[in-house]
């Protein structure tokens, strides 16, 4: 069974469903709990023992049982009449929570058959499962998200490379999606297909303006929303959330980069094409017009450290997002890609004592495996290695370059893009 | 009013049912384990509980492991280890 603080019991609900295991026993305690003084918590310990004592032995519960079944054969999507009217449209999507807050584009059948014409893969193939409500993700349910968004057919191949790389292990979706950090998920576009499709790689290229950016970041969005299950204030269960919750991407600037780019790095061809997926939880602006290696690296270093910062307290796998201009200053000096982490790794260490109370104690738990006895003043790298810390160049001119957080525990995956 | 037809984005989780837990006829004699999920104060109510449940339940032993942190499952074989030991176990959620 699972004790619960009382505004997280529809999340621990919804999850037990999602697993196959639907009815265990919570017993509840106050929210928030983590805050409450030290002598307050034997008073709600004994109420919880007395919960824990009535569920696990069952007296007097009238709560059903589900019984065990077996695994359903994967369906087709249904159709529904909906209203013709643009307004009254998106009004019926509104009230079904199938929609992010902006107007949807009509998933027809003509219009998903037409992007259904983009993959060489069956409609009904799986293409993973989302956490955290576990919602089978297969080519039309994708598809139909895709339109929703105003995604062009042949972005398709993107969506189902993302739709493989959020579901890997290691990228941890179960947390991005279920987390109250504001955790987006941020697809870069790498390799020939950026160009092809048009996926901004130069000049505000986080920002507004094209097409592919725009949809594409939004077709994850409502792939994550519809089916993955993750509704804002059910299953999500992020504070505040972010504006790139609503679309988050990006095509590496290859053509401006001196290094190899972000999917060679990480052992792909550099004529194939990938998305890579990250699990941010913003952009830091650093406006850095010093001219020397080591002037700018010391700022990015700099703006990395701060206390309430997971990828310090956990040993994370946060991002920079270098400019151009900013990656030829570190190229000139004779610096590879590898050698740019190594220094900026060694720059960036913090001491753990700048983060205080509960947050210092969940670094002792999480990082003394690895570190050894943290005190106050021990150095925490902000990853266990340097090449842990991603590096893409992207964006036009400027003097302006972007740091990356990501939430705890995930680390980027990148999937190849193929028909 | 003039409609159309268009899809229900919403796809369903087919993850199969477990079957039923089984309940516990009483706690007394009975060994219950805490996964410490690693959250501010859960180490402290699994203290507390400990000591109730041992004390007022006359549970015979109580065994408690902590993750590394709230957001990563457990090791395999900690969850093991408390599936060998234990008649239930505890986890933690929320904040």
């Amino acid at each position: 069974m699972t004790v619960c603080s009382e505004q997280f019991i529809g999340l621990g609900r919804a999850q037990q469903k999602a697993l196959g295991f639907p009815g265990l026993a919570i017993a509840v305690v106050p929210h928030p709990f983590g805050t409450q003084a030290r002598e307050a918590l034997t008073e709600i310990a004994r109420d919880c023992a007395a919960q824990i004592a009535q569920h696990l032995c069952d007296i007097g519960s009238d709560e059903p049982v589900a019984a065990a079944s077996a695994v359903a054969a994967v369906p087709r999507a249904l159709l529904v009449e909906a209203p013709l009217a643009l307004g009254a449209l998106n009004q019926f999507y509104i009230e079904r929570r199938w929609g992010d807050g902006l107007p949807i584009v009509p998933p027809t059948v003509a219009a998903v058959d037409e992007m259904l014409q983009h993959t060489t893969l069956a409609r009904d193939t799986v293409v993973a499962t989302i956490a955290p409500g576990f919602g089978v993700a297969t080519v039309e349910y994708i598809a139909i998200n895709a339109v929703m968004a105003g995604c062009l057919p042949q972005y398709l191949p993107v969506l189902i490379a993302a739709a493989r790389a959020v579901a890997t292990t290691t990228f941890h979706l179960q947390a991005i999606q279920a987390t109250t950090n504001p955790a987006a998920v941020w697809l870069v576009v790498n390799g020939p297909i950026a160009k092809t499709l048009g996926v901004n790689a130069g000049s505000n290229c986080l920002g507004q303006g094209v097409w592919a950016n725009a949809t594409l970041g939004r077709a994850l969005r409502l792939m994550l929303q519809n089916i993955g299950r993750a509704l804002p204030g059910e299953m999500d269960r992020s504070t505040q959330g972010q504006p790139g919750k609503y679309l988050f991407c990006c095509a590496e600037n290859e053509a401006a980069s001196p290094w190899e780019p972000l999917h060679v790095e990480r052992g792909f061809a550099a004529t194939e094409s990938t998305v890579t997926v990250v699990g941010a939880l913003g952009t830091w602006s650093m406006n850095m017009t010093a001219s020397a290696a080591e002037d700018v690296l010391f700022m990015i270093a700099e703006t990395m450290q701060y206390p309430a910062s997971s990828d310090y307290v956990f040993g994370g796998h946060p991002f920079i997002l270098l400019s151009p201009q900013h990656a030829k200053i570190f190229a000139a000096a004779g610096w590879s890609k590898a050698e740019f982490k190594q220094r900026l790794w060694a720059a960036s260490k913090m001491p753990a004592g700048r983060s205080r109370g509960s947050e210092f104690e969940r670094t002792v738990t999480a990082r003394q495996a690895e570190l050894g006895q943290i005190g106050p003043e021990t150095l925490l790298p902000i990853t266990v290695v340097p090449e842990d810390i991603g590096v893409i160049v992207a964006g036009g001119t400027g003097s302006h370059s972007v740091f990356v957080p990501v939430s705890a525990h995930t680390q980027a995956v990148t999937c190849a893009i193929t028909a | 009013m003039t409609t159309q037809q268009v899809y229900d984005p919403v796809a369903p989780c087919l993850t199969a049912t477990a079957a039923p837990h089984r309940f516990l006829e009483q706690l007394s004699g009975k060994v219950v384990g805490f996964l410490d999920n690693a959250k501010p104060n859960f180490n402290h109510l699994v203290d507390d509980l400990a000591e109730i449940l041992v004390r007022d339940y006359q549970v015979a032993r109580v065994v408690k492991r902590r993750k590394r942190s709230a957001s990563q499952g457990a090791p395999e074989a900690m969850l093991q280890e408390l599936a060998d030991q234990c008649d239930a176990v505890i986890t933690g959620s929320g904040d």
